[in-house]
């Protein structure tokens, strides 16, 4: 017991990333390679509460890592010398001494005081992990997952970020870690993530902030997290949520509250320009509509149907000459403003009418369906 | 204890039926033990399979040989597939062809439910192979892409796939607690007069256990999925929120089963070794009293820790710190069994055939998971390793030593005694490295995908982690193909070899040694003496 | 399906009778997993708010 806690004292001083090959005899051979550009290790906390995660990280390992070695050891030994090619003789009482009598004692005494060790250093830090900070100036942030994207809503700033993954062609090495539109959040503030899912499990994952947390339909889950210095952090969804879970990156740029703030300000004059835009009492043009729609249709619609508009059947179906998209407009609207139930196709109601009305006037018009439809955002106001 | 008195003539040869009579209405414990055993090493190659096909996708970053949805369904296919279709019902097989045979009895209790409970499994694997292949037909629905896990939401929105996957694991779980009920009987009912519970060979011990849990777990299992059709077809909300359920609700449920399925997994190929390693230790199991305790306070404790699987589903402090405190402790039952193998091998007179270098390979490897685990068991670190490439090489490490290689070392060890012929010991030892080389390069990477960010379940993956996953998949086709290796031993030994003597190993203790090897069609008809 | 006669009648008795208590045991479970563990599940509470 002394001795395992002494070890663990001396360890733990020397928290290294490369205390990991300890027990990688495999990863002693390409370490070297591996730590300049792979990881092989959680990369360095951005909170403190995640540098404690990490050092009970390194610790248990470290732990596991001693007894390990002491099992070899053991084995290895008797592996050797107690061979019958070397002419041992087995002792075929050995489960008779005072050892083979008190053994089923000594060793769950010897094996508890490590569980203790670790359950006591684990417990003080799951505290700090779990208990959401009550405070006035903690920084909101709602967190949704959705097949197969995210939305931030900064509850505070009432400013809400869609954030999906960028294709090969415009991330390049980032690819399935790169976003259009990041998680930007302040440092030195406290931050609460409300998680809540729009559909089926997704689960927010940046190893930086330490922070992972089922995203539950119908249900809300907090974690928090202070980051303490600047960067770019990814993450990615954890829980397997359907086709594409591989294409939900989760991309936190951590900023001075300055530069926050100015951010905050853009994002909200943004958002004014395009209310006053949607509401505008304007009748739309079916090549502006379908300039909007285009884009607002390959970020939004696009993962699933497609941008060629042949989806992935079954699952997600074809729109082009689809009966849905060729048929009825009221159908097509209540389709897309509510979703269909028991399907991956999900309500979209939160969208404005303009942006309905375009995306609806580019799947009418786009790759051959030609009805030459033009759906107005007053449709859709009316379609509501 | 009742003994059984009968004409010994009655017994022998006279109705041992030929053809396919004789394996489909079998009610012989030693030719269904067979069958189990065939269909197990079908089941195994088809989840290889699949495992490979796996692998080779993540050999490199993109999308080049899967869909998203097929790559998810050969991820669901590949667990269920070696769960139920591979290592339970081995373990079933060692269970039929051996406990009989250990216990001096002359059958299972119940013969011809043994048989049902053979014959289900051919219709349960049919359904779950429909279950991955009816997508591929018109109107087939969509694919099953939930892993074996079933997580509604998104199993509801799965097709009518899913629904045959219900259904085989209705079966499967029919299947797996009628041969549970089974070997209980057998065991306590069954024995050879003189043998009590606290000498009885420590195989039969473990499956004891393990029945036990299973006939606990699995009906809950089937509670689960019942509900989760319902929910899928006949309007309930279980686990919708939106009609007052509760997703997590399901996950408990599944883990319930889950966790204790981890334990059923274990404990025979546990048993396996307590035999393995005191024959070629050349002296007795070290601690039989302490093993049996152990496997019963992991099995008490193992139904009581279900929700460390998810950590991540906020739960309140009081009820994680409790699962975490639990699962760490259950690092006491299983360190005090790795403590007994290593005592048994201490100060003994050791050879090293196969069975012998699965067991020693089972040791060391088993500990590196155990130990993994319980860097899992801590919550706040388990906040980074949950659902990472980390957690897949985690139970890889447990699964494959503690569960498949226990069985390996099962077959090899008592292959002479079914067979009447020794297998080639050369190709024996080849197989072994190849395969256990190749398993340590295939997941032994994995640890560092995992911590460096990589998820688990995906098919696609950031340039950052091509490394390691290129020498995981390589190392998956060299452990995927030494398997092709044990089919030809197996095969090689079935069809002939040097004749094995009735005690085949010189350490071997134990009744089932006692008899000849191939053993006769009905054995110990009249039951033996214990003393 | 012939069986050689093994089990004396009371042998039998024993083993059936057994299976059927266990086989309850499965059947017991089944039943009660349902509003068992949704209570068990309420008792071990969540901090998710619905």
């Amino acid at each position: 017991m002394s001795v395992t806690e002494q070890l663990i004292q001396n360890q733990s001083y020397k928290l290294k990333a490369t205390s990991l090959t300890g027990i990688a005899v495999a990863g002693l051979f390409f370490a070297d390679k591996c730590k300049a550009e792979y990881g092989i290790n959680f990369p360095p906390p951005a909170a403190d509460v995640a540098q404690e995660i990490y050092n009970i990280h390194m610790l248990t390992m470290q732990i596991a890592t001693v007894l390990l070695l002491i099992v070899f050891g053991f084995v290895f030994y008797s592996l050797y010398y107690h061979r019958k090619s070397r002419g041992f003789e087995a002792d075929q009482n050995f489960h008779n001494s005072w050892f083979g009598n008190w053994s089923w004692v000594v060793v769950p005494v010897m094996v508890l005081g490590v569980d203790l060790t670790i359950a006591g250093k684990a417990d003080a830090v799951l505290k700090k992990v779990w208990d959401v900070p009550k405070e006035e100036n903690i920084l909101d942030v709602k967190v949704t997952g959705h097949q197969w994207w995210w939305e931030f809503d900064y509850l505070d700033h009432d400013i809400k970020v869609e954030s999906r993954y960028v294709p090969e062609k415009d991330s390049g090495d980032l690819y399935l870690r790169e976003v259009d539109n990041r998680l930007v959040l302040p440092t030195g503030q406290k931050i609460r993530f409300l998680h809540t899912s729009a559909d089926v499990l997704h689960a927010f994952w940046v190893p930086e902030l330490a922070v992972k947390k089922d995203a539950i339909p119908g249900y809300v889950t907090e974690t928090w997290a202070e980051l303490n210095r600047e960067g770019v952090f990814r993450g990615q969804c954890a829980e397997l949520c359907g086709t594409w879970h591989s294409r939900m990156p989760i991309v936190v740029e951590s900023v001075s509250p300055q530069q926050f703030a100015a951010w905050v300000d853009d994002q909200k004059a943004i958002k004014v320009a395009a209310a006053a835009e949607a509401s505008a009492d304007k009748t739309w043009s079916m090549d502006e509509l379908m300039a909007k729609g285009k884009t607002l249709y390959e970020t939004k619609c696009g993962a699933c149907h497609q941008v060629t508009g042949l989806g992935l059947p079954p699952a997600f179906p074809a729109l082009k000459g689809s009966a849905m998209v060729t048929g009825p407009i009221e159908a097509h609207l209540e389709i897309v403003i509510k979703g269909k139930e028991g399907t991956a196709m999900q309500p979209w109601g939160s969208l404005n009418d303009l942006e309905i009305a375009a995306i609806v006037t580019y799947e009418r018009n786009a790759w051959d369906n030609n009805s030459g439809d033009v759906v107005q955002p007053s449709d859709v106001k009316q379609a509501r | 204890m009742t003994t059984t008195t009968l004409n010994h003539d009655e017994a022998h040869h006279h109705d041992m039926p030929t053809g396919w009579r004789r394996w489909l209405f079998s009610t012989n414990h030693k030719d269904i033990g067979t069958l189990y055993l065939l269909f197990a090493l079908t089941m195994l190659f088809l989840g290889g399979a699949s495992a490979m096909l796996i692998r080779l996708e993540l050999f490199q970053p993109g999308i080049q040989l899967l869909d998203p949805d097929l790559y998810n369904n050969l991820v669901t296919n590949h667990a269920l597939i070696m769960i139920f279709g591979a290592v339970m019902p081995a373990a079933a097989g060692l269970a039929n062809w051996m406990i009989p045979m250990m216990i001096g009895a002359p059958d299972m209790a119940l013969p011809r439910m043994n048989n049902l409970s053979f014959w289900i499994l051919p219709a349960a694997a049919t359904m779950l192979i429909l279950s991955f292949v009816v997508p591929f037909f018109p109107g087939g629905g969509t694919q099953i892409n939930t892993g074996w896990t079933l997580y509604p939401p998104l199993s509801v929105q799965v097709g009518m796939s899913m629904d045959f996957l219900i259904f085989a694991i209705h079966l499967l779980g029919i299947s797996s607690v009628l041969a549970s009920i089974n070997i209980i009987v057998t065991l306590l009912n069954m024995r050879a007069p003189g043998m009590t519970l606290m000498t009885m060979p420590m195989f039969c011990w473990t499956w004891l256990v393990t029945a036990f849990l299973l006939i606990l777990v699995v009906p809950v299992l089937a509670g689960g999925v019942t509900m989760l059709l319902f929910d899928r077809h006949f309007g309930t909300s279980f686990f919708d929120a939106a009609g007052g359920g509760d997703p997590v609700l399901f996950q408990h449920l599944f883990w319930f089963f889950g966790h204790p399925e981890v334990y059923i997994l274990l404990l025979p190929s546990i048993g396996v070794l307590s035999h393995v390693i005191p024959a070629f230790s050349r002296k007795p199991l070290f601690g039989y009293k302490s093993m049996v305790g152990a496997m019963l306070t992991v099995a008490t404790i193992g139904m009581v820790v279900w929700a460390h699987h998810q950590y991540t589903v906020g739960m309140s402090l009081g009820a994680v710190t409790y699962f975490m405190i639990g699962t760490i402790l259950i690092s006491i039952p299983v360190g005090l069994m790795i403590f007994n193998f290593i005592a048994t091998m201490w100060r003994g007179a050791m050879t090293f055939e196969t069975p012998m270098l699965f067991a020693v390979a089972i040791i060391l490897m088993f500990t590196f998971g155990g130990l993994s685990g319980v860097m899992l068991a801590v919550v706040p670190a388990d906040m980074q390793y949950h659902d990472s490439m980390f957690v897949v090489a985690h139970f890889h490490y447990v699964l494959m030593p503690g569960a498949v290689f226990g069985l390996f070392a099962g077959v090899f060890y008592w292959l002479p005694k079914w067979t009447g012929h020794m297998y080639d010991e050369t190709l024996g030892k080849i197989f072994f490295w190849t395969n256990v080389i190749g398993f340590n390069i295939t997941f032994f990477p994995q640890h560092f995908l995992g911590l460096a960010g990589m998820p688990r379940r995906i098919v696609d993956y950031n340039m950052m982690f091509t490394e390691f996953n290129v020498i995981s998949s390589v190392g998956a086709i060299i452990f995927g193909l030494s398997h092709l290796l044990l089919l030809y031993i197996v095969i090689k030994t079935i069809r002939g070899g040097k004749k094995a003597e009735s005690r085949a190993w010189e350490g071997a203790k134990g009744l089932e040694w006692e008899l000849d090897s191939p053993p006769a069609f009905h054995t110990w008809t009249v039951a033996p003496q214990i003393k | 399906m012939r069986i050689p006669k093994y089990q004396t009648p009371e042998l039998r008795n024993k083993n059936v009778r057994l299976a059927w208590v266990l086989g309850g045991m499965a059947i017991f479970f089944l039943v009660t997993s349902f509003p068992f563990w949704t209570g068990l599940f309420r008792i071990v509470g969540t901090q998710a708010m619905p």
